[in-house]
């Protein structure tokens, strides 16, 4: 193993020394994402156990206060994730079959439904917000998309400068300029546009006036603060891992778009895949945990 | 990227490339050893001095020259820095990762770019901890509003006067110097995630680059234990996250979680910050177990005694050592749940003597000679015997109700942390220091400092349990009037005084090894020791790819002995 | 070997002590034997000149493996369970226990007793009776700790937590926090004294005496709300300013106005603190006195700062001065001081059982007659009598073995009125 043998291995292996062969470094990698799956898992797993334990401390409180999730909402999601999944596994197989193309296609349609399940998470925070279930109301929540958009655009540029993509690099990190440009000149204005849209929306958030409450309401007691603070956090964090994973999955389609795969070279593919499986797999968990089990 | 195919003679990782860039962007793993080396040890000193300040403001009763408040700041520093920033990344990061790939006969780490990135992220969270630990809202230039801006919106009104546990509900208060506290869960988040990564990178390393023939059974007892340690990192870090992300459920969301005044709950806070700091120490101590495993047969010419049992004991460590974190809240928690942790406390100790005792046996029958990494690796056994047994009466409930936050646990956890692991470093470094320098250091002055450092270690702090005997309670500003009050002076003073020798102890270590490192004229031999492990059978220093063609191993790492039956 | 806690003041202490000591011994037997045993070999086998010998390629060994994982589990196992059972008595609290309300706050502890007597900074506690500190923070965790009396316990916001001794030597210890708690942490002491049953009930029921001098009652004030803690007398910055010079100095306040401290801006910073920061000095860290301290403490507390200005030695109050007072007492108390103080004790039960000489139980009132013959019946003057000249006539049975006392007539009047109180 001394001595590179294809170009593959080249592409696998650190540039300074090709210090694995192909097998090797793939296996490596492997057993790499695992391990960082592990740890995600773990990670989730404590914010499992902590609402599991406040569900059983405030139940009533819990059950009154997920009226405000809709569960279509939530099944959209759940069906579009599944579907991109799936999708993401039809890119790693053509991949393994070196068929470059197939696997663009694949990939551009599991971005695309990463970013229609975050467009949807969008309008359903949205309504959220509208319904004054947010302690920082309109404001706060644009601030916290702007940031978010902020995050968004360096992430893609970086990814584009990092793989040093001739064909993609301008017109990324000029769009990516634009996002942030137009956030930040439309603060003011997202507000109302899209309350307009979450109007036209026939769902965004279930309207039970009866349970109506505002966060910094007094009524408003610890327990729906538990509540939503958890919903809040669970969900944002899962949706950083859907924007992190649609990173990755971009960086593979621009490999894909130099056309590096081949059978014997698709381990970002693979990493790609799995990393969108455990995306998937958790909000397979998050969904019934918070939009079902009333 | 661009490296010598050819070797010609003289060419190794230190001088294969050239310029401050080829450094900061290296992938190699022995250069980003030497950068943590390098930034390691400054945060030492940081650390080391603020423990001066703390000293010298103990030395005689009476504020000396600091206010309560400022000496409250410094043993934060000092235990934050030592803690997070020092000795937790300390010898895995250093030790670690220069040493594993050459023991396996491996080129490098399994994922070089991710292991730069750890460094990188380490740096950013070394930066967040130091942010919190300055009075940025304080400086000159500052305005009163921008000033209250940082504070109450950006939770920069440094210095964090908390103590290195943040316990809660002190640690909570949104304004004032505290709400820096929020900074400094994210750096212990952000540092975490270096680790986790150094630490999966290194399981896959062992798991998947050992050299042909470089079986399980025959990895040398050092990757054992940085491997055990890799897992405990991988594992126990997630759980800061966790914390970080309730504490900003309470601080966004007001859920109480913490906050006793929003029906939260402070003790869930300590339990969190353990469950994660309890595993943190063996993090600490059970690479530098490695070392001393290392290091003791090398210079008894013999084989480690019990070779399973050594390695297996590591993982009885790790293992149990998940389990006993609520031994620091005795005085806190329910009596069962007291109960059953201190029970379970007592069965880290088993693995633990089951190590010592064979360290010992290897010396039985040896031929040993007494190079200075000998010498610090005998005065390990020694304090950390000491270390080991005050932890024993730390364990005994009944007990720890009396020395629970007194002066017993600081001089306990400064012979576990600094008798054990810091000095496991430190023998380190001389044993290897030919190996990634290319040069010997001297060993009368090592031996010199050697001596100042024992002096000075137990002067400092063998008063310190009898403080803790004597009912003084730790993080005390000023001790006048207290019980005792006369022999508490002494004590104090003699510490005191202690804690100068060892610092000009380390000093000269420190000296002595960069000298020698730069102007050192003795070249040293690829094996100088005549080590039997892998990374003695490459040049010194090695080559940018360690080994000129990958090693076939072909036996034991430990066949010291020279004549049959025993 | 290394026998350093201090001393045993409560009932558990010994026990604590006792595997405390078992720890030490087995630790400095293992430490000397493992160490001893490595220096050994260190010497035994070290390289003579230079060359190595020749060494074994012993590898191990499942017998010594198997002892000494065996031993130090069995040692571990030995030393858990004590340190378990003997936690067990340390938190089981005795039914009839006392119990004394704690609160804790940066940085001073307040007591409140059943009959509702308060103090601050400083408790007293009968001897020989378990007594159980039910305790609470009222802002962020502290800890009670006592290391005489080898209890400790941490004071946490939001809950109680308890503490229960008894404790079996009357003197004074002292009370540390030993949770980190702030600025003041290392001042948040409190004194303990452990006294007799009679001089307790005295001490409780003490409404204090009575102080003339205002400054010397503000100079309490001072104590006992721990001001000490926060405010020097000499000079000197702790956490706020120091009294010393104090009155009729000018202030400058952190948003740069100015201020002579006079007796209307002393009562607003004590009650108030917050509202006026002086230059230099962080807000919060003072706790509002406002319902702590009465309208006319203050005027004690503010003439006491006067009387700081440096030209008088500042006004000391000694601890005694401020305890038992007889004067305050009911005459049954001083009469049970005076029995127990002069020994009577040692001869007269107070169960009706006959020691030396008869009982005082039910003995006031009582008839009988004497050796030398007549009768009697035991009232002021019989009882004055025959402590006075006690082998006049003795009672029959008895023989002449008390002692004279010299007793001041009221003294006498106390004794009786105790021996009035046995029925
Ligand atoms: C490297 C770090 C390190 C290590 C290795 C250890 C090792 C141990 N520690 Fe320590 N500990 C700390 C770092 C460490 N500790 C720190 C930092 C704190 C304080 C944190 C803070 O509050 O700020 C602390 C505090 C601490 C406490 C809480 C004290 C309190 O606050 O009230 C306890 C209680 O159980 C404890 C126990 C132990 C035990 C049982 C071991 C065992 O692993 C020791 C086992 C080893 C031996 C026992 C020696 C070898 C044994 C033999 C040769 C066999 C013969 C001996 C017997 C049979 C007894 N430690
Ligand atoms: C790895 C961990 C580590 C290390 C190595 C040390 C090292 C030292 N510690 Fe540390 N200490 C902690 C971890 C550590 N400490 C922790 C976690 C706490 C708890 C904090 C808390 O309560 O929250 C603590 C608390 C603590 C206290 C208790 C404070 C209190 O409770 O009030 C004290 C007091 O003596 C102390 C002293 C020292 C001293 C004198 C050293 C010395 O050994 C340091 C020696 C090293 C140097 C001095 C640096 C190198 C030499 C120089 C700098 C020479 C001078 C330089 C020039 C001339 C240029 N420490
Ligand atoms: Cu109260 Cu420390
Ligand atoms: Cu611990």
């Amino acid at each position: 193993m001394s001595t590179p043998t294809t170009s593959n291995a080249i592409e696998s292996g650190p540039p300074h020394v090709h210090h694995m062969d192909a097998p090797t470094a793939y296996h490596a990698a492997k057993l790499g994402m695992w391990l960082f799956l592990a740890t995600e898992v773990l990670l989730f797993g404590g914010l499992f156990t902590a609402f599991a334990l406040y569900r059983y401390v405030y139940f009533a409180e819990f059950q009154a206060a997920s009226v405000n999730l809709d569960w279509r909402m939530g099944a959209l999601n759940t069906a579009f994730l599944i579907f991109s999944s799936f999708t993401a596994a039809l890119a790693m197989d053509a991949a393994q079959h070196g068929d470059n193309a197939k696997v663009r296609r694949n990939i551009l349609i599991t971005l695309a439904c990463g970013v229609v399940f975050l467009v949807v998470k969008y309008f359903e925070y949205k309504g959220k917000v509208a319904y004054g279930l947010f302690p920082y109301g309109v404001k706060g929540f644009e601030n916290f998309l702007f940031v978010g958009a902020l995050c968004l655009a360096i992430g893609a540029s970086g990814v584009v400068i990092f793989t040093h993509n001739a064909k993609l690099k301008i017109p990324t990190i000029l769009a990516s300029i634009a996002l942030v440009v137009a956030f930040y000149f439309l603060k003011g204005s997202i507000a109302t546009i899209s309350f307009d849209l979450a109007n036209l929306f026939p769902f965004g958030h279930a309207h039970h006036p009866e349970t109506k409450m505002v966060f910094n309401s007094p009524e408003f007691n610890t327990a729906y603060k538990s509540y939503f603070g958890l919903y809040y956090c669970m969900t944002g964090l899962h949706a950083l891992h859907v924007i992190l994973g649609m990173g990755i999955l971009f960086w593979v389609y621009l490999k894909a778009l130099n056309n590096r795969f081949s059978a014997n070279y698709y381990t970002p593919v693979e990493l790609g895949a799995l990393y969108w499986h455990l995306v998937d797999l958790i909000w397979i968990y998050l969904f019934p945990l918070l939009y079902l089990v009333g | 990227m661009s490296h010598s195919e050819t070797h010609a003679e003289g060419t190794n990782y230190l001088n294969c490339q050239k310029g401050i860039w080829s450094w900061m962007t290296t992938l190699d793993h022995k250069r980003i050893a030497l950068m943590y080396l390098f930034t390691l040890t400054f945060f030492f000193f940081v650390g080391g001095l603020s423990a001066l300040v703390v000293r010298t403001e103990l030395f005689a009763a009476g504020a000396q020259f600091l206010t309560p408040k400022q000496y409250n700041n410094f043993f934060t520093i000092h235990g934050v820095v030592m803690v997070f920033l020092f000795i937790v990344p300390g010898i895995p990061a250093i030790m670690g990762n220069f040493l594993l790939p050459l023991m396996i006969g491996a080129k490098d780490v399994a994922f070089p770019r991710l292991n730069l990135l750890s460094y990188y992220i380490y740096i950013i969270g070394a930066v967040m901890a130091l942010i919190s630990l300055v009075p940025i809202n304080t400086l000159p230039f500052i305005s009163q509003g921008f000033s209250d801006w940082l504070v109450n919106t950006a939770g920069l009104g440094g210095p964090v006067d908390t103590g290195w546990t943040f316990y809660a509900p002190y640690s909570l208060a949104k304004s004032g110097t505290q709400s820096a506290v929020i900074w400094m869960t994210g750096a212990a988040f952000v540092l975490g995630f270096s680790s986790i990564l150094t630490g999966l990178n290194f399981i896959v390393t062992v798991h998947k680059l050992r050299a042909p023939g470089m079986t399980w059974g025959r990895l040398p007892v050092f990757v054992w234990a940085t491997y055990a340690t890799a897992i405990i990192q991988t594992l126990a870090t997630p759980v800061v996250g966790i914390s970080l992300l309730l504490v900003i459920m309470e601080r966004v969301f007001g859920v109480g979680i913490f906050d006793p005044t929003l029906g939260g709950d402070p003790i869930l806070y300590s339990h969190l910050f353990w469950f994660y700091s309890h595993p943190v120490v063996y993090i600490m101590v059970l690479p530098a177990f490695g070392v001393i495993g290392e290091i003791i047969p090398v210079f008894s010419r013999k084989p480690i005694f019990g070779y399973k049992m050594v390695c297996g004991a590591t993982f009885g460590i790790a293992l149990i050592g998940f389990v006993v974190w609520a031994h620091h809240m005795f005085t806190s928690i329910g009596d069962t749940a007291a109960y059953v942790f201190s029970f379970l406390t007592f069965f880290v100790a088993v693995p633990t003597a089951v190590k010592v005792f064979n360290w010992v046996s290897t010396m039985y029958k040896g031929s040993i000679s007494f190079n200075t990494p000998m010498l610090y690796a005998m005065s390990f056994v020694f304090l950390f015997m000491i270390a080991g047994t005050t932890g024993i009466y730390l364990a005994t409930l009944a007990v720890d109700v009396f020395y629970h936050d007194t002066y017993f646990v600081v001089a306990h956890f400064h012979y576990t942390m600094q008798g054990g692991a810091v000095i496991g470093l430190i023998a380190a470094l001389h044993f290897w220091f030919p190996k990634m320098t290319g040069k010997m250091y001297n060993e009368t002055i090592s031996k010199l400092t050697f001596v100042l450092v024992m002096i000075g270690f137990n002067l400092t702090f063998l008063p310190q349990f009898v403080l803790g005997m004597k009912g003084m309670p730790r993080r005390y500003f000023d001790y006048t009037g207290l019980e005792h009050f006369d022999l508490l002076q002494t004590l104090h003073a003699t510490s005191t005084v202690g804690a100068y020798i060892n610092a000009l102890g380390y000093f000269l270590a420190l000296i002595n090894l960069l000298y020698f490192f730069w102007f050192g004229k003795t070249k040293a031999p690829a094996n100088p020791f005549n080590s039997l492990s892998l990374e003695w059978q490459t040049q010194s220093p090695p080559i940018h790819e360690n080994f000129a063609e990958t090693p076939i191993v072909t036996d034991w790492t430990y066949g010291y002995g020279t004549k049959k039956d025993a | 070997m290394f026998r350093y806690l201090p001393e045993q003041a409560s009932k558990h202490a010994a026990d604590v002590d006792w595997i405390h000591n078992l720890i030490t011994d087995l630790s400095v037997l293992f430490t000397v034997l493992i160490v001893g045993a490595m220096l050994y070999f260190a010497w035994k086998y070290r390289k003579r000149n230079g060359v190595d010998h020749e060494t074994p390629q012993i590898e191990g060994s499942h017998t010594l493996e198997i002892i000494w994982t065996v031993v130090p589990t069995i040692i571990c196992i030995i030393i858990a369970y004590y340190g378990i059972i003997y936690y067990h008595d340390i938190r089981k609290v005795d039914p009839n226990a006392m119990t004394i309300n704690v609160t804790g706050q940066k940085w001073f502890w307040e007591f409140e007793y059943e009959n509702g007597k308060k103090t601050t900074s400083e408790f007293v506690i009968p001897v020989d009776e378990p007594v159980r500190l039910l305790m609470q923070s009222k802002d962020v965790m502290h800890s009670f700790f006592i290391p005489s009396m080898r209890v400790k316990r941490d004071v946490i916001p939001g809950s109680y937590t308890y503490l229960t001794f008894t404790p079996i030597k009357t003197g004074k210890y002292q009370a540390y926090c030993t949770e980190y708690c702030g600025d003041s942490h290392y001042a948040m002491l409190a004194n303990l004294k452990v006294v007799s049953r009679a001089e307790f009930d005295a001490w409780v029921e003490d409404k204090g005496k009575i102080i003339t001098d205002p400054a010397k009652r503000g100079a309490l004030v001072y104590k006992a709300k721990g001001c000490n803690t926060c405010h020097s007398l000499d000079g000197s910055r702790i956490i706020g300013p120091t009294f010393s010079k104090l009155f009729g100095s000018e202030r400058e306040f952190a948003d740069g106005t100015k201020a002579v401290a006079d007796e209307v801006y002393l009562r607003n910073s004590i009650y108030n603190p917050n509202s006026q920061i002086v230059k230099t000095y962080s807000p919060g860290l003072m706790p509002v006195f406002e319902g702590q301290i009465k309208e006319e403490e203050m005027l004690d507390v503010i003439a006491y700062i006067k009387t700081l200005d440096g030209s008088q030695p500042v006004v000391e109050v000694e601890e005694e001065e401020v305890v038992v007072d007889p004067a305050s007492m009911t005459p049954e108390q001083r009469g049970e001081l005076l029995y127990k103080n002069n020994a009577c004790i040692g001869c007269h039960s107070l169960d009706g059982s006959k020691v030396v000489g008869p009982s005082f139980q039910g003995l006031y009132g009582r008839q009988g007659e004497f050796e030398a013959g007549g009768t009697y019946t035991a009232d002021e003057a019989y009882i004055k009598e025959s402590i006075l000249e006690s082998n006049k006539n003795i009672v029959k049975g008895y023989a002449p073995a008390m002692p004279a006392y010299q007793f001041k007539d009221e003294e006498i009047a106390d004794i009786t009125a105790y021996i009035k109180s046995i029925k």
